[in-house]
């Protein structure tokens, strides 16, 4: 291995300060390729060609943009609003449940190979009011506006936190999201080739101890809350 | 007949299917008058179009140089969203709303239960399944919903514009991790690490392996770009290939060992930040302070049970 090998490393470098500093992302990992077959001492022509291969090979990855218009349809004949009313249909006695609750709801839409902008579509507008008002009976004050500060920023806090835990755990349990597929293409450039199904099986064990500990930390929100109210 | 059906039901259909769809979407925006960026979206995803539909036949440097066209779109800031916002419908259709989206995971399984039974790929056969799921779906979605083919096809532009270019990263990432795996930057990085880690204590590779995929996600706020760097200079050459472990789980092991590092750092603003300001949060990092303690024990738990299940498995 000669002195200027690790030159080689320059994509790495362009990525993580590319992506840091918030620059446009394609146009990062692009230059990085392209400086990293540079290096590399591959002809231009060679790394565009080979770019263009890679891209070709790995329009799986993208191939959910066929979904978007039947998703796009139910969403305008109120798909979003009757979701909000099935997760209202589960409405649970305290926060905690809820959250526990709204996390599968998560789980369960990832495997179905779902995408769901969570934070501003439920979040906001659904799980917070929901939380904050099973919290206000477990505080015993009448109105969700008396919750304490301190409560009122750990419910919110704990919402968005049921959102994630689903969001990043449940997904890789569909085989056509992008993280599963993304792994099955790096695999296979590598030479790895692997069944798509056998990696959502081997997503299962972490997707299960998410849950457990999202219920875990869930519950803990729960005695807190009702521990306050004697405060 | 079988050959018909063959090439209906193959990869390169469902793409072709896909490249059609995304012209429509460049269509209805060029027709967009008011889409601010109305010329440098519309060409973008027509490329991406030519792309799905020939990249099969294209010579590579030809589907290279197109790439490359779309990524400086791109990064002239060409490409956005138009203006019309996504109105909701009167009708109101209760539960059966659900149909056409469930429609979707329902054929792409049943597609490829029924490739499994014939004995064929069933990766392959759930992409197929996707495609086929998709166009279902559509039909569905217009029978229940009595909506217009053009309220259909302006619906899905809106989400595929709402997302934008940010949709091809994954493709782009895989695209990187090849280019990585010629230009030899694994072996580099394996190399390095095997100076300073014996290549015989799975245990330390195995954190090392998992220790860089959160700590690369950390910094770039986004596991899908550390997946190909650590997969290629770690996983691969000194986990999978040395220790003949499961290459399906311990990739996607080590995928979530990233989603860990996720939880915990401000770079993943859109799961992290943005909440803490649509919630009114007073504490910019509220988010992250309460998925902390998750996080690292999630994140343990990663390297314990990948290290179990190479070793005892």
């Amino acid at each position: 291995m000669n002195d200027f090998a690790w030159l080689k490393l320059i994509g790495i470098v362009i990525v993580v300060v590319g992506l840091a500093l918030r620059l446009r992302t394609t146009l990062v990992v692009v230059a990085a390729g392209l400086a990293t077959g540079l290096v590399a001492g591959m002809p231009p022509a060679g790394i565009v060609e080979l770019l263009g291969r890679a891209f070709a090979e790995n329009r799986f990855v993208t191939l959910f943009i066929v979904t978007l218009p039947a998703v796009g349809l139910a969403e305008r004949y109120g798909l979003r609003e009757q979701a909000a009313a099935l997760i209202r249909r589960f409405a649970a006695a305290t926060a905690g449940r809820l959250l526990i609750v709204y996390q599968l709801f998560r789980v369960l839409m990832g495997a179905l190979g779902l995408r769901l902008n969570g934070h501003p579509a439920f979040v906001r507008p659904l799980v917070y009011p929901m939380s904050i008002g099973a919290a206000a009976s477990t505080l015993g004050v009448s109105r969700f506006e008396d919750v304490p500060p301190a409560a009122d920023e750990k419910i919110k806090a704990a919402v968005a936190g049921a959102e994630n835990y689903g969001n990043f755990y449940g997904q890789n349990l569909s085989p056509v999201q992008a993280g599963v597929l993304l792994v099955y293409g790096v695999l296979q450039g590598l030479g790895l080739g692997v069944s798509i199904w056998r990696l959502v099986l081997f997503a299962v064990p972490v997707t299960a101890l998410s849950v457990i500990l999202g219920a875990l930390q869930f519950r803990r929100l729960d005695g807190r809350l009702a521990g306050g109210r004697d405060e | 007949m079988s050959e018909l059906a063959r090439s209906l039901f193959s990869l390169e259909a469902v793409y072709a299917l896909t490249g059609a769809v995304l012209w429509v979407f460049a269509g209805l925006t060029f027709a967009d008058r008011g889409h601010p960026r109305r010329v440098g979206s519309g060409l973008f995803w027509s490329i991406l179009g030519v792309i799905f539909a020939f990249g099969g036949v294209l010579p590579h440097l030809v589907t290279g140089l197109l790439v490359l066209a779309m990524v400086a779109l791109d990064g002239a800031g060409q490409v956005g969203r138009g203006a019309a916002a996504g109105g909701v419908a009167s009708r109101r259709l209760g539960d059966r709303i659900f149909l056409p989206v469930l429609v979707i995971p329902l054929v792409t399984f049943g597609f490829a239960a029924g490739v499994r039974l014939l004995g064929g790929d069933v990766s392959r056969g759930a992409l197929v399944g996707l495609g086929v799921g998709g166009v279902a779906a559509m039909a569905a979605g217009l029978v229940i919903t009595r909506g217009t083919a053009r309220e259909l096809m302006e619906e899905g532009r809106r989400l595929n514009e709402a997302m934008g270019a940010v949709n091809l990263l994954p493709q782009l990432l895989a695209s990187l991790g090849v280019i990585f795996t010629a230009a030899k930057v694994g072996d580099l990085i394996a190399g390095g690490i095997t100076r300073v880690i014996p290549g015989d204590s799975l245990f330390l590779l195995v954190l090392a392996n998992c220790v860089g995929m959160a700590l690369f996600t950390i910094v770039m706020g986004n596991s899908f770009a550390a997946f190909p760097v650590i997969a290629t200079g770690v996983l691969a050459p000194l986990i999978i290939r040395p220790f003949g472990a499961d290459p399906a789980m311990a990739a996607i092991i080590t995928l979530t060992a990233g989603s860990s590092g996720t939880l915990m750092t401000p770079m993943a603003a859109n799961f992290n930040i943005v909440p803490t300001a649509l919630l009114g949060m007073r504490d910019q990092y509220g988010v992250i302070k309460f998925q902390l303690p998750f996080a690292l024990t999630i994140w343990a738990l990663h390297v314990v049970l990948m290290w179990l299940l190479i070793k005892f498995w």
